[in-house]
């Protein structure tokens, strides 16, 4: 440990802070009375962006099954003016594209950088607001 | 930490005593931090009560992947906000008769702490970051968690408290020196 770490640590050691029977007392009889709240909000909250995307892409891929199945029944398609060497659509063998939807889940620690990095901005947002509002 | 975990699951489970050895493992650190962070003594007290109790209520929301004290600290920190006073709010430093629990706490000390010259020198934030950095010997990531700031922040500013400490310390050092020396 260097001489800066080992300064810090000490000093805080001399904070003499002794909790008091009276203090443990206390919170112990708090906890006795306390209700525990039920759910576990932040867990659904950390679950929502990923289930985000996993809807969003569900849904777009669904859209893009309906318009391929759309294009691809043979009454719908529109009979050209004039012949070509073109073949019809309905005669020809398409292959199927597999449509295969993989959701993009963002690692965790990404997702918390992202919501801290926010908030620093939000944080600098109001530090700057507070200090025009001083100086105005 | 070993049978943390454990502590955790039963009390979770709805074990009181469970919770209370809990308590008993964190309250004399988390007193200590609150002490540094509001205006009198007996405000931290309340805000170390409120703080177990509020854990207490919420354990269901508590996730594991995290620390359980990187949990705790973070709830600490709300509820030091909710008691702190506006003039430390406004001027971010002990008031001027030094009447704080952190100056009654090292009343009878020769020297001057160095987290006196933290509170005087760097924001609650910082002095935060570097008490759970030194003092409580957390991660980068868990400190920008309880803090809820990124990493790049987090590291940059506890690069910023430890330059303004460090001549701090030399300029304590010289006085004790002088002190003992006459």
């Amino acid at each position: 440990m260097d001489k800066f770490a080992e300064r810090l640590r000490d000093d805080a050691a001399r904070i003499d802070v002794t909790v008091a029977p009276e203090l443990e007392a206390r919170i112990r009889a708090s906890l006795e009375a306390t209700e525990r709240a039920a759910g576990a909000p932040e867990r659904e909250r950390k679950a929502s962006l990923p289930r985000w995307w996993a809807t969003t892409l569900t849904g777009a891929a669904l859209a893009a099954a309906v318009i391929v199945a759309l294009n691809l029944r043979p009454g719908s398609t529109v009979e050209p003016a004039i012949e070509s060497g073109v073949p019809d659509l309905a005669a020809v063998d398409l292959p199927r594209v597999p449509l295969r939807v993989e959701p993009a889940v963002l690692t965790s620690p990404l997702e918390e950088e992202y919501a801290h990095l926010k908030s620093d901005l939000e944080k600098a947002e109001k530090a700057v607001r507070e200090q025009l509002d001083s100086v105005f | 930490m070993s049978g943390e975990a454990e502590l955790v699951e039963s009390a979770r489970a709805g074990s009181v005593a469970a919770f209370t050895r809990l308590v008993d493992r964190y309250s004399e650190g988390l007193l200590r931090f609150l002490a540094t962070r509001t205006p009198t003594f007996a405000d931290a007290e309340d805000a170390l009560q409120d703080t177990f109790i509020n854990a207490y209520r919420y354990l269901d929301s508590y996730d594991p992947r995290w620390r359980f004290s990187t949990w705790l600290y973070r709830i600490a920190i709300n509820n030091a906000k909710r008691n702190a006073s506006p003039v430390m709010d406004e001027i971010g430093d002990l008031p001027a008769d030094a009447d704080g629990p952190l100056a009654e706490c090292i009343a009878a000390q020769t020297r001057e702490n160095i987290w006196v010259a933290a509170r005087r020198l760097l924001s609650d934030e910082v002095v935060t970051a570097l008490w759970l950095r030194y003092v409580e010997d957390m991660s980068v990531n868990d400190i920008a968690t309880v803090l809820e700031r990124s990493v790049a922040w987090t590291k940059v500013n506890l690069h910023r408290g430890r330059r303004a400490l460090e001549p701090e310390i030399g300029h304590l050092q010289d006085n004790e020196r002088t002190e003992a020396y006459g």
